[in-house]
């Protein structure tokens, strides 16, 4: 039935840490850490009293802690979020509140290094993407989930400097659609 | 059915309490507080005191259990710990050890 | 996107805007709207709205402005007295402050965003500003 669905009630309060490789829906009080694999979605009565990581962090309640989301974190109206965001895709609804520093991107560090050397870094590694794509969704796509903020760091340590802004813009195409996340998808080749 | 669901996959570390029923499939360690029924599943992994309205267990369970009103080992269960409740059935395939306290 | 701001551009004689192939280094203020489209390096300061269309690239320590739409590249931090908002080909790094900052699914953003609220109670309620609402009762 709804087994894989977990539910933090309204009236339950968890003082603790919720971990596991499942969606997580959080309608009432979580003291504690949440890091699951699966989507975490904080409901408008929800607060969460720490630090969430979850492959889709959607958040309408309250959240005293940072959010990581391997895909996305989307603040939704009525979120109220005081902590850092990191993400692939951050989305802030008009009616969410943040306090706290806000980054974009795939890797860990991606902005500050690709806002400034983009011009320089960008023709350098087009020539060779189709020699690295092969490799990069492989690295990436097997282990989607707890591990996709450190799994890049390997792979970029491991190539080129010029090539990792290629390397890691490239694999979540593979990934995304087979979460049938079309939006991201089509924005990403946008900017491209 | 139930307001909070430890779905399977999940593990909670640490300490609930809740005015709703409960139902475990996953993995809870720690300490159960709640004002309505508790149901752990089959293949649920509790290792916790729990305290609440009623329990029924079908999965594994380490810990001491108050209920107001009743707890019932179900086929497949295995309890460790002592049961305190008005009510305590232990079905035929329930595995226990523990005391039972039945004067409330 | 930006269209319901942009397609008046041209009826609006208060609406100063920066062409494509424009290029300012330098600062630049006034009491109108704005719309960018080509590239600026210095502060912008208005009263108006400023529009940051996409292609365009600003470069600045801050700006100021009253709404601040931003669907290309900012490289500064915005202090706006209206809301701020990145369309989803915006590319940012900077801090963003305004009445209420939204950030669209495929925008690019690196930086602060400095909202006045209070958390709940129970998260502690607001650790600087003034508690609100059912005060002290923190159970």
């Amino acid at each position: 039935m709804a087994n894989h669905v977990t539910v933090i009630g309204r009236t339950t309060r968890v003082r603790g840490r919720v971990t596991g490789a499942a969606d997580l829906d959080v309608r009432g009080f979580v003291e504690g850490e949440i890091a699951v694999t699966g989507d975490v979605t904080v409901d408008s009565q929800g607060m969460v009293g720490s630090a969430i990581h979850g492959r889709r962090v959607v958040v309408r309640g309250a959240v005293k802690g940072d959010l990581l989301g391997d895909e996305a974190v989307l603040l939704e109206e009525g979120a109220r979020v005081v902590g850092d965001i990191r993400a692939p895709r951050v989305a802030i609804a008009q009616g969410a509140l943040v306090r706290g520093y806000v980054q974009t991107g795939e890797g860990n560090a991606p902005a500050v290094a690709a806002a400034r050397p983009q011009p320089a870094a960008r023709p350098a590694p087009a020539p060779q993407v189709s020699v690295v794509t092969p490799k990069a969704p492989a690295a990436v796509a097997p282990k989607p989930a707890a591990k996709g903020g450190p799994a890049p760091v390997p792979a970029r340590a491991a190539q080129p400097p010029a090539l990792p802004s290629a390397a890691q813009r490239r694999p979540p195409p593979p990934v995304v659609p087979a979460l049938k996340k079309a939006r991201g998808q089509i924005v990403k080749k946008k900017e491209r | 059915m139930a307001s909070t669901v430890i779905g399977a996959g999940i593990t909670i570390e640490g300490e609930i309490t809740t005015d709703e029923d409960v139902l475990v499939t996953g993995t809870l360690r720690g300490k159960l507080t709640a004002k309505e029924a508790v149901t752990v599943e089959h293949g649920a992994t509790v290792e916790a005191d729990v305290t609440s309205a009623s329990l029924a267990i079908a999965g594994s369970l380490t810990g001491n259990v108050v209920a107001n009103e009743r707890v019932d080992l179900q086929a497949g269960a295995r309890v460790i710990g002592n049961v305190k409740a008005a009510r305590v059935t232990i079905a035929d395939g329930a595995q226990f050890k523990g005391n039972v306290d039945m004067d409330v | 996107m930006a269209q319901a701001r942009t397609t008046p551009r041209a009826a609006d004689a208060r609406e100063a805007r920066i062409g494509g192939s424009t290029r300012i280094r330098g600062r630049i203020h006034g009491e109108g709207d704005l719309l960018i489209e080509g590239h600026v390096e210095g502060d912008v300061a208005i009263r108006g709205s400023l529009t940051i269309a996409e292609g365009a690239s600003v470069a600045s320590e801050v700006i100021e402005a009253h709404a601040v739409t931003i669907a290309g590249a900012l490289q500064g931090d915005v202090s706006a007295s209206g809301p701020v908002r990145l369309a989803p080909g915006a590319r940012v790094q900077g801090d963003l402050r305004g009445t209420a900052v939204s950030i669209d699914d495929g925008a690019r953003f690196s930086g602060r965003l400095d909202c006045e609220f209070d958390l709940p109670p129970e998260l502690g309620g607001t650790p600087r500003g003034e508690s609100r609402a059912r005060g002290p009762a923190r159970r």
